[in-house]
């Protein structure tokens, strides 16, 4: 039965309509996963030389050993972000003559087809195999791997355990994010060593290969607390999600912007209710701190204006990129109803830049601390900002009027290429490539505050003609109106 | 109201809809008919413009409908849950497409109380955003939603299939009252053939793209189309 379940499984993932239709997607994705694989891999057979540089004179084995719950906790935090429920699988199976406990298995055996589970066998066996192994025997050698097996599984279940619980109450969520602040903290300020303890642990484990039964034991649990739990909860838990009371909203500072200020409050909302565009506000907040990394003290001193001004595009754009690069098929569900409705399609697109202009506006209010590092990032920053008010956002809605592709935005965003084709991609290159394309040449031929006030003239100037941009992506999208609305449709 | 024009759309080479010629009068009140296939879905789209007609043109109110917006200041459409906001409460909804067309709040809120009995008290504060309505509740939601813009022309694809008796009886009464008060011109499609020659003055039956009858109702339309149907 399971194996027939699967079975269906393999036909949807081959069915599925996004398969048939972007190969180039699918194999630049298969590309990717080799890479990965194949870089796990070599790290597992090239480990202990990095150990022998990176530690000189210790041995190599413990410091494995002392990596190898690094690894873990680490891999516990990627699986919680990363790892699919596949609990919407067995709906169409609910109604048939299949017995529960049946369609439980199938969920957790189906759970088991992701990489996530290859990685770390890929990592670690290598090494064993080649370090461990001649040292210490084979019997120890096949434990500590029949370990490191355990504790995958365990980590394994536990997720999907702690997935599931904080889908039906999203204290767990938080909980959990505390907990792993705690840890992360604990460690980063030595109250504990996890290295130590590692260390330790998986020494011991060398030395008494019977321990391995402890992680064997831990998988075995999780997987069980797992199975008892859907088996009380299989039925509940798309019931349960939808129990929550829905608060409308309105946002009473857009009200003066009449219709536009109706088009910005649903894209906001469309931002905060909506899984997909969800994680898009997430990266717009966390890529705020991305300055740390981009405005470095060396970069300032060596007066290395180039590279903070790209820092400085970024920041203030990164929200037209991400949400400019769906535009309009963020709203592909609804856009049957947004092109009948009685709106013109200038006051559309018009919504669309003011959007923009707005959340670049409050990101270059919230970023100009950094003036605090030093003052001249401010100009870097307002330089970056008139390019991106100017000139970037016109790119971004000229190309979202070649984008006919749909996407759902309920479903989770990190690994979706669901809705990405080529003008995604072309699009994220030519915007960072025409500010360097003015910038550099400039910044030869004069230096680089000429450079860097001639691209902020060029975005001004554009800003200013923004009117008559919105009339020429008008008729650009009405070419294409149609091509869009069928494509988005099509999903 | 609507005029067209020798209108042609294919898809992969089969004609979908084939209307040579056909004119739609201001107050009338049609009835779209015709199995599954027929092209009424399609022939809305071209209506609104959703999709490009290989050949011909529509008027609405002597305005290509391809060319020119100014058919959306006065018609509203329903055909699927293609037309909702889905992550909106359904007031929001309201007050959104109210906005649109120039409807304040407290008209809005006006407009909903006439609507209590058809929404049965399970659409407004539900606490529910629209996608976690039923089907039939998002379908009052979107039907309420285009009559609350008083349009002069309304669109309905299929409004009785996803609703309970009693909501198919109300909205008989509603489309009605607002039919008689407003002159509205109406164009719904269905497959309860008992419905639709109970509230339409004209019938229009589609087989593979092309209207093959055009019927003023009398009481024997009915027995007419029956006899159509009937395998």
């Amino acid at each position: 039965m399971i194996r027939l379940l699967l079975g269906h499984q393999l036909k949807a993932f081959w069915r599925s309509r996004n398969a048939g239709k972007s190969i180039a997607i699918q194999i630049f994705i298969g590309f990717i996963t080799l890479y990965l694989l194949f870089s796990a891999l070599a790290l597992g057979f090239f480990l202990q030389k990095f150990i022998a540089d990176m530690f000189p004179g210790e041995d190599p084995s413990v410091v494995f050993c002392g990596f190898i719950l690094y690894y873990f906790a680490f891999d516990i935090l990627v699986r919680f972000i990363m790892q699919d429920l596949p609990t919407l699988a067995i709906q169409p199976y609910l109604v048939h003559n299949i017995r529960r406990s049946q369609l439980i298995s199938f969920l957790n055996v189906r759970s088991l087809f992701t990489i996530l589970n290859l990685v770390p066998l890929l990592v670690f066996i290598p090494f064993t195999v080649r370090v461990i192994a001649p040292n210490v025997g084979l019997i120890p050698a096949i434990a500590f791997v029949i370990a490191i097996l355990g504790l995958t599984f365990f980590n394994h279940f536990f997720i999907l355990f702690i997935k599931r619980k904080s889908i039906i109450n999203s204290w767990w969520y938080a909980g959990f994010f505390v907990l792993i602040a705690a840890f992360v903290a604990a460690d980063y300020f030595q109250i504990f060593s996890l290295r130590a303890i590692s260390s330790y642990v998986m020494g011991k484990m060398l030395v008494y290969p019977a321990l391995a039964i402890i992680p064997v034991v831990m998988a075995i649990g999780a997987f069980w607390n797992n199975y008892r739990f859907l088996l009380k909860n299989l039925f509940l838990e798309d019931i349960m999600r939808k129990g929550k009371h829905r608060q409308g909203t309105e946002y009473s500072f857009l009200n003066r912007f009449g219709t536009i200020g109706e088009l910005m409050a649903i894209d906001i909302k469309l931002l905060f209710r909506n899984k997909r565009a969800r994680s898009i506000l997430l990266m717009t907040v966390v890529f705020l701190f991305y300055g740390f990394i981009f405005y470095k003290q060396t970069y300032l001193d060596k007066g290395m204006w180039g590279i903070l001004l790209v820092g400085g595009i970024f920041l203030t754009g990164l929200f037209v990129v991400n949400y400019g690069q769906f535009l309009f098929a963020w709203q592909s569900g609804h856009f049957d109803g947004m092109m009948a409705g009685n709106l013109d399609i200038r006051t559309y697109i018009k919504s669309k830049f003011v959007l923009f202009t707005s959340v670049c506006t409050a990101i270059l209010f919230i970023t100009s601390l950094y003036g605090l590092l030093d003052w001249r990032l401010l100009l870097v920053q307002l330089a970056g900002y008139l390019y991106n008010v100017g000139i970037h956002t016109v790119i971004a809605v000229y190309f979202a009027t070649h984008s006919y592709k749909g996407i759902d935005i309920s479903k989770k965003a990190a690994f979706n290429y669901q809705g990405i084709g080529a003008s995604q991609w072309i699009y994220t290159l030519v915007i960072f490539l025409i500010p360097m394309i003015i910038y550099l040449p400039l910044s030869i031929i004069f230096n680089s505050w000429i450079a860097m006030i001639i691209l902020s003239v060029l975005g001004l100037i554009s800003l200013l003609l923004q009117d008559w941009w919105v009339d020429v992506l008008t008729k650009q999208f009405i070419l294409r109106k149609h091509r869009i609305l069928e494509g988005f449709r099509e999903k | 109201m609507i005029k067209v024009d020798s209108l042609e759309k294919s898809y992969a080479g089969k004609k979908v809809v084939e209307i040579p010629a056909l004119e739609i009068k201001t107050g009338e009140m049609i009835g779209l008919v015709g199995n599954n296939g027929a092209g009424k879905t399609t022939f809305f789209r071209l209506l609104l413009d959703l999709i490009r007609a290989d050949k011909g043109n529509i008027q609405s109110n002597d305005n290509d409908v391809s060319k020119s917006e100014l058919w959306k200041r006065y018609t509203a459409a329903y055909l699927d849950e293609g037309f909702l906001i889905d992550y909106l409460t359904p007031e929001e909804y309201f007050y959104f497409t109210g906005k649109l067309n120039n409807k304040s709040k407290a008209d809005v809120d006006d407009f909903l109380k006439s609507f209590d009995t058809f929404f049965d008290g399970s659409v407004l504060k539900s606490g529910k955003y629209i996608r976690e309505l039923s089907k039939g509740n998002q379908f009052k939601v979107g039907i309420a939603a285009c009559l609350l813009q008083r349009p002069e022309l309304l669109i309905l694809d299929e409004p009785f299939a996803n609703l309970d008796p009693s909501s198919q009886m109300r909205l008989l009464k509603l489309l009605r009252e607002m039919q008689s008060q407003h002159r509205m011109t109406i164009l719904i499609s269905s497959h309860d053939l008992n419905h639709v020659t109970d509230i339409s003055t004209r019938i229009l039956l589609m087989e593979k793209g092309r209207i093959i009858r055009d019927l003023h109702t009398t009481e024997d339309t009915l027995k007419e189309l029956e006899e159509y149907f009937k395998i």
